[in-house]
């Protein structure tokens, strides 16, 4: 007879839950740090691309300007990594 | 190197007998950058003033405009031709005499044929916009006018509208409007009228001509057709044309664009009654060069002084000298990269050199494959050849540095299109850092993630010490010590903030002092000088502004930012994993058991997964790559000691290409 009732948790099930939290942590970690890199680079971008077109000289400006929140989710990138390995 | 070429400031002063003579010298050395005078233009003001263009300045540029005018109808560029075999300009400024005017009248005609075959066309499709509506009516042309005690309403009705009164009525109805005619006796008008503003009923002009709708058609279309055959036959003959005097309407330009040039040097210098100065700047090598060229060319009835160095043109930007840069064949091509930021100030120092290096190092160590590297250096060896223009080559020489620095690092990593070679069984060496991910099962090395990282990091700590020296030397040849020591408060915080990491906590290729026995307040030796170095890096900062006390995070952040040179790296390493896991395991080897109909399928779709795969891959990297490299260099590196800002140096004269004396 097979009790239902009681399941049975392995050592094996914990490693390879943890290892799925870890998973859904990193993703979390690339993910919601590029939503916030996307919306900041939203309005700067619009602003220097607008600029770019009045004044062609300030191009490498802009492009740094634009970059800037980009660290963002580079941040977040290394964070998952060392959650991952 | 490092330093914008030297500049000399040159007064030539002439009679303005010797003007002419004078700037076709200055032309053909190429090397004057003159700087444009401007007169003070107040009232009863009797000191120089802006020269006037010389004798034949307005023929010229209404020669030059009309060959430009040709140019654009040909849709062609002097550029286009530079490589093509150099001719006499004597003779070039005969043959504008002899023939210019007689293809300048072809082509014109030509044009005028052309736009009015295009008018005529436009005319045609409205008569056709008009009639379409009508087309669906069972009535000729002729019977829509001519009435005495009748009148007719056309229009667009989206429904069959009910009126009252006796009419006769045509409706059709279309998918969004139908076309409604009706005839009506004068004396009903205002019910007729009065019905139809109730229905939304446009109405439309009825077209003035004879016979059937279709007809009146179709007799448009072809001529439509016949147009649009000319338009072409007249192309082809322009085509023609450009292809016969191409050559030579480019050697025109630049020669009349030269000679135009130089009959409105005058505009640009100061002039008197009787002589003329030209002021400019002149790198230093060719100084000698230019006075003898002069001197010669005048009859030594010339003057030319070189200004000293004042001290005060610091603060005056109005007298700053050109800036031409000054590098090794090498960097060169960096110097683009360098110009989408900005030139740099002819007195500060010139960060090409370092970027030269640096960028494609960073790029390599980003990208860092054997596979992705050769197909990126491949592509920029077969762009070479087929893209023409100066900044195209240039871009393309930066990329085959950095493609080449990519295989190294490949090599270093032991890496061929994300899988290392031991994938296939073959064990040629080990990687010295691995970046192999445990994905697939020939996964054979574990990445040495936190190794990579603390590599990185280690390579801003010493990219933004770099800058920071480098800021230091530029404002203490400014004499300026106020930042001075504000730049070497920041690199003092930057170390002390170090110490007292490495004193705290082990991490791998860094020095370990964690060891070392504490002393106060568990710091040990190395952590307490770590602190007061630090202490006094924010004092020092706070002195010179305290407002740039609010960045002291940037420390921080900025060295951390240099991690996307792992990060960045890895994820395009894990993406190439990915394919080659998905393609080669899961759809191809299978297969190889046993061969089925189904499985020569999926081995197809895993090739073409694979190729598509790798693709995007090397898109994304060089994307990657390129960028986050550049952008290191542009906000880490340059923000701690590059201005810029200064003014190119745009010298006086034009390489001719196409023609010579």
């Amino acid at each position: 007879m097979v009790d239902l009732g009681v399941a049975e948790l392995t050592i094996e099930m914990v490693a390879e839950s943890q290892m799925g939290l870890k998973a859904l942590g990193a993703g979390l970690a690339v993910g919601l740090t590029g939503i916030g890199a996307g919306v900041a680079e939203m309005g700067i971008g619009s602003a220097a691309v607008g600029a770019t077109a009045e004044n062609k000289d300030i191009f490498g400006l802009a492009l740094l300007l634009t970059v800037i929140p980009e660290t963002i989710v580079i941040f977040g990138l290394v964070v998952s990594l060392l959650i991952l390995f | 190197m490092l330093q914008p070429k030297t500049m000399t400031r040159l007064l030539i002063v002439g009679s303005k007998e010797q003007m002419p003579s004078a700037v076709t010298e200055l032309y053909r050395h190429h090397v004057f950058h003159i700087t444009d005078y401007t007169d003070q233009g107040k009232e009863g003001y009797e000191g120089f003033r802006i020269g006037q263009p010389m004798e034949g300045a307005t023929e010229l540029s209404t020669d030059l405009i009309r060959i430009r005018s040709i140019e654009n109808t040909f849709g062609l560029s002097p550029d286009d031709y530079f490589d093509a075999n150099k001719r006499s300009a004597y003779s070039i400024k005969e043959i504008i005499e002899r023939d210019l005017p007689a293809i300048d009248r072809e082509v014109s005609n030509l044009t005028a044929q052309r736009s009015a075959a295009e008018a005529r066309i436009k005319v045609i499709e409205q008569r056709i916009a008009e009639l379409t509506p009508f087309s669906g009516i069972p009535l000729e042309l002729g019977l829509y006018k001519g009435y005495e005690t009748v009148s007719v309403v056309a229009g667009k009705a989206p429904r069959d509208i009910e009126i009252t009164v006796p009419h006769e009525k045509f409706f059709t109805s279309a998918k969004d409007d139908g076309t409604m005619v009706i005839f009506f006796k004068n004396d009903d008008r205002a019910v007729v009228e009065q019905a139809l503003a109730e229905a939304e009923f446009q109405p439309i002009p009825i077209p003035d001509e004879e016979g059937s709708v279709r007809k009146a058609i179709d007799t448009y279309q072809s001529e439509i057709s016949q147009l649009n055959a000319s338009i072409a036959d007249i192309d082809e003959k322009i085509a023609a044309i450009k292809e016969k005097h191409g050559t030579f309407l480019a050697a025109c330009d630049e020669v009349l664009s030269a000679d135009v040039e130089q009959a409105e040097a005058p505009l640009r210098f100061a002039t008197s009654d009787l002589v003329f100065i030209a002021d400019g700047w002149v790198p230093v090598s060719e100084v000698e060069n230019l006075k003898s060229g002069l001197a010669q060319a005048t009859g030594d009835k010339i003057l030319v002084m070189e200004v000293g160095e004042t001290d005060d043109h610091h603060d005056d930007h109005e007298n700053q000298p050109p800036v031409e840069y000054d590098n090794p064949g090498f960097a060169k091509p960096m110097q683009a990269i360098v110009d989408i930021y900005s030139r740099p100030k002819y007195d500060e120092l010139d960060p090409t050199l370092m970027v030269a290096i640096i960028f494609p190092l960073f790029f390599g160590i980003i990208l860092g494959d054997i596979g992705y590297g050769s197909v990126l250096l491949i592509l920029a060896l077969v762009l070479q050849r087929i893209l023409k223009g100066e900044a195209v080559q240039q871009l393309l020489k930066v990329l085959r540095n950095a493609s080449i620095s990519a295989i190294i690092f490949g090599v270093f990593y032991a890496e061929i299109f994300g899988a290392h070679p031991g994938a296939l069984d073959i064990e040629l060496w080990h990687p010295l850092i691995s970046r192999h991910l445990l994905i697939g099962s020939h996964a054979y090395h574990q990445g040495d993630i936190a190794v990579l990282l603390v590599f990185a990091v280690w390579l801003g700590i010493i990219q933004m010490t770099l800058g920071r020296f480098m800021g230091v030397y530029n404002h203490a040849r400014h004499k300026n010590m106020l930042h001075v020591m504000g730049q070497m408060s920041w690199i003092a915080f930057m170390w002390g903030v170090l110490l007292l990491i490495w004193s705290i906590a082990a991490i791998p290729l860094m020095p370990d002092l964690t060891m070392l026995p504490p002393i106060v307040m568990g710091l040990n030796i190395a952590g307490i000088i770590g602190a007061v170095l630090a202490l006094a890096g924010v004092i020092g900062i706070g002195i010179e502004s305290p407002l740039e006390l609010i960045e002291l995070p940037s420390v921080i952040s900025h060295s951390l930012s240099y991690t996307r040179l792992a990060a960045v790296g890895l994820s395009s390493v894990a993406i190439a994993m990915v394919v080659n896991f998905i393609a080669i395991e899961m759809l191809i080897q299978p297969q190889f058991e046993e061969l089925t109909a189904v499985g020569i399928v999926l081995i197809i779709i895993g090739i073409f997964v694979l190729l598509i795969g790798h693709l995007l891959n090397t898109a994304l990297g060089l994307l990657g790559g390129g960028l986050q490299s550049l952008r290191l260099q542009y906000v880490e590196f340059f923000t701690k000691f590059y201005k810029g800002g200064g003014e190119k140096y745009n010298p006086f004269g034009k390489k001719r290409n196409l023609t010579e004396d």
